[in-house]
């Protein structure tokens, strides 16, 4: 049985932020007909992204099949940990194997182009092409010489969110170029390169829906056809990557997380100022320029909140036993937010760090006393002590400096956590919560390379329901 | 000969070839780990009598250690130290605030300026393929227009030890001996030769600097490797890339506009 699973080989594209709902409806009206034959055979299901849901985040669990607790990638925005300065943290503060290089230990061929928290590419065996944050096609690459492909087909990495926030009809020609120059280095390396596991990875239905979720919606006459095209045409690749592949190889089509209208854009930062519980610094330079003396907790983005915690923080005042204490107040005040409009509460549950998160060597949540949950230290110790998870269409932002703490801006799409996407050929999938970062083993398992030890997604290690 | 001998003599062909064909050849010193490695190799080369002088440049913001063993040691070995700052610019208050601009003021301005001064035709480096992506590309000799562009794409080819080394005026040719070492080679040769280097490298309470220049950029690793053997134990099992806590300011200010972009800023 080895022998035969030694020679397979396996196909993952994967389309950033379309929501399960999404894509059944694109199904059902024919905007993805090669989607619908293809979910008519295998099925389609619903995925569980990860806390907080974020594509970085989401990411990092896909490609270590590990929960955030043991990768150390809690969002696109953390703290240096012993400082209250900013870091932004990318693949190379992933302190553990990808699936690239996993597999590549076991002498397999590997392909990997766009997937965020890819950069900086690692090296493997085959080739790595950086997503979402690669600062230039020179340095997208591993090895080295493919920029020189990449740069001869103007490839392009990203599309210009800043363009998005101008020009709605410059941003979908420019999704359109970034699609069509992806799926040109899709085929070109899918043809050249001799592969046994080959993952391709779209951004721009993230930045489509991020700008126009709620036109599409409200069938907007002028952008509702355009968000259609943009999908159809992913939709036609797919057609062509099926009619490319044979049948018998395993393949995964999914989503990262889903997305849902935003209602109201929160600043949840403001909110902690306003109930005392964060002091902004007189000057306020960035995200977490706050007066360590007298901020009792702070947050980053989306919803985490810290805790000013003494002996761990650099100006911390919140002494540990008190720890518990002041994680329960701080989410009785989150639980009494509600939106000014309509007088609806904002955040539907608090959950703590030890509920959604779990350390290397073990397998699943953590029973142990708040006080020694405070004070861990490693990639578990860099979370959030608090998570607040806000009702859709409630984004959670921050912005110690601005005064609104509810407001409405071009974005018009947000994400959420339970209605990922996901479809699968020849391929085993646990059967009932299935949440992403339970991919990576059964990828590992199909190909006959044994997970590394402290993978997650084997029996027990799956995340409550909240 | 073993691994280290091969190194060893390589770089040392191409110091001697460089200074055969300079006239105004010097080289840099930055204080760490790789162009002390080079210079150990310098020294080497010329049987102890250097003859060309160490450019030091100098951002005023490096680590004290660094200025302390710069000093210290381009006494003990009688060397001609040659020390670049960007004064005006210094003047001028730039710091580390903006990333991007300081470093291109204070080294790569800083340079130019040295170049000028000097009248430098060549500069060697201790730069390693190694050490990033774009860095696999060079050259052993490898020339920079007036305006310090490196044009990756139009280099000689340099097959059996043969080396283009002149190049247009205007220009200066950056040598590079130990382009073929990697960073594990270097701490085995710093452990075999017993070269003095800065105990920046050195773990203290729990973390150590992998990689290191200004104080302002450079972030510890977690380590408690406090020799050159725990070390050269702890690379033998590491994952992470060297600049890990480096080359992140860098990227940073493009990240920001990103993130920005997209609301998460």
């Amino acid at each position: 049985m080895m022998k035969a699973a030694n020679n397979l080989k396996f196909m993952v594209l994967s389309i950033d932020g379309v929501p399960f709902g999404l894509i059944r409806r694109f199904m059902d009206e024919g905007v993805m007909a090669n989607m619908a034959r293809l979910a008519g055979q295998t099925g389609l299901r619903q995925m569980r992204s990860i806390h907080p849901t974020v594509s970085s985040v989401a990411w990092a669990s896909y490609m270590t099949g590990m929960n955030p607790g043991k990768h150390g990638i809690y969002g696109f925005i953390d703290r240096q940990p012993g400082t209250y300065d900013m870091s932004l943290p990318n693949g190379r503060m992933m302190v553990v194997e990808t699936i690239w290089e996993v597999l590549s230990r076991a002498g397999k061929r590997v392909f990997g182009m766009n997937v965020p928290t890819s950069y900086p590419p690692r090296r493997v065996n085959g080739i790595l092409i950086g997503g979402f944050l690669t600062p230039t096609v020179d340095r997208a690459a591993y090895p080295p010489t493919e920029s020189d492909y990449l740069r001869s087909i103007d490839y392009r990495i990203d599309s210009d969110a800043q363009l998005a926030r101008r020009d709605k009809r410059a941003m979908l020609d420019d999704l359109d170029v970034t699609l069509a120059k992806r799926m040109e280095a899709m085929f070109h390396y899918l043809d050249k390169e001799s592969w046994d596991f080959f993952h391709t990875h779209i951004m721009g239905t993230d930045r489509i829906n991020h700008f126009l979720f709620e036109k599409m919606e409200q069938d907007d006459a002028e952008f509702a056809p355009g968000f259609r095209d943009y999908y159809r045409k992913i939709d036609a690749a797919v057609g062509k990557l099926l009619e490319r592949i044979p049948q018998e190889t395993p393949l995964l089509i999914f989503s990262d997380h889903g997305f849902c209208p935003i209602k109201q854009e929160v600043q949840l930062s403001r909110y902690l100022i306003e109930k005392g519980w964060t002091a902004p610094a007189a000057q306020i330079q960035h995200p977490l320029s706050i007066d360590p003396g007298q901020s009792r907790a702070y947050c980053m983005i989306p919803g985490r909140i810290f805790i000013n915690l003494s002996g761990r923080e650099p100006g911390g005042i919140v002494p540990v036993d008190a720890y518990q204490q002041v994680r329960e107040q701080i989410a009785d005040d989150l639980m009494q937010l509600r939106d000014p409009d309509n007088g609806d509460l904002v955040i539907r549950k608090v959950i703590m760090r030890e509920e959604v998160y779990w350390p290397s060597g073990s397998q699943g949540p953590l029973r142990a006393a708040p006080e020694e949950i405070a004070r861990m230290d490693g990639t578990f110790g860099r979370a959030a002590d608090l998570i607040a998870i806000p009702y859709d269409g409630y984004d959670l932002k921050l912005g110690l400096a601005g005064k609104a703490l509810f407001q409405k801006t071009e974005l018009e799409g947000m994400h959420t956590y339970d209605d990922a996407f996901m479809v699968a050929r020849g391929v085993e999938l646990p059967e009932n919560n299935l949440e992403i970062f339970m991919l990576t083993r059964v990828i590992l398992e199909k190909l006959g390379v044994t997970p590394p030890a402290d993978m997650d997604g084997a029996g027990n290690a799956i995340t409550p329901d909240f | 000969m073993d691994r280290l001998d091969e190194l060893e003599s390589q770089s040392m062909y191409i110091i001697r070839e460089a200074y055969y064909h300079y006239h105004k050849l010097a080289m840099l010193w930055s204080v760490g780990k790789d162009s002390t490695t080079m210079l150990w190799l310098v020294r080497k080369a010329f049987l102890g009598k250097v003859p060309i002088p160490l450019l030091h440049i100098d951002t005023s913001y490096k680590f004290p250690e660094m200025y302390q063993f710069r000093d210290e040691y381009s006494k003990k070995w009688g060397m001609n130290l040659l020390i670049a700052k960007n004064e005006a610019a210094l003047a001028a208050g730039m710091t580390c605030e903006k990333k991007l601009e300081c470093c291109t003021a204070l080294k790569t301005e800083g340079l130019k300026q040295a170049i000028a001064k000097h009248g430098f035709e060549a500069l060697l480096l201790g730069i390693r393929r190694d050490e990033h992506g774009i860095r696999a590309k060079e050259r052993y000799f490898s020339p920079r227009d007036e305006q310090f562009q490196w044009n990756y794409q139009d280099q000689p080819p340099e097959l059996w030890d043969q080396y283009k080394n002149q190049a247009e005026e205007k220009t200066h040719i950056r040598v590079h001996p130990l382009l073929h070492w990697t960073e594990k080679d270097i701490w085995y040769y710093i452990k075999r030769e017993n070269i003095p280097i800065t105990d920046l490298y050195f773990a203290k309470n729990g973390k150590r600097y992998r990689s290191i220049g200004c104080t302002t950029c450079c972030n510890p690793i977690e380590s408690n490797a406090s020799n050159v053997d725990e070390v050269i134990a702890e690379l033998e099992s590491t994952v992470t890339s060297e600049r890990a806590g480096r080359a992140q300011d860098k990227e940073d200010a493009y990240t920001m506009q990103k993130l920005r972009a997209l609301g998460y800023m």
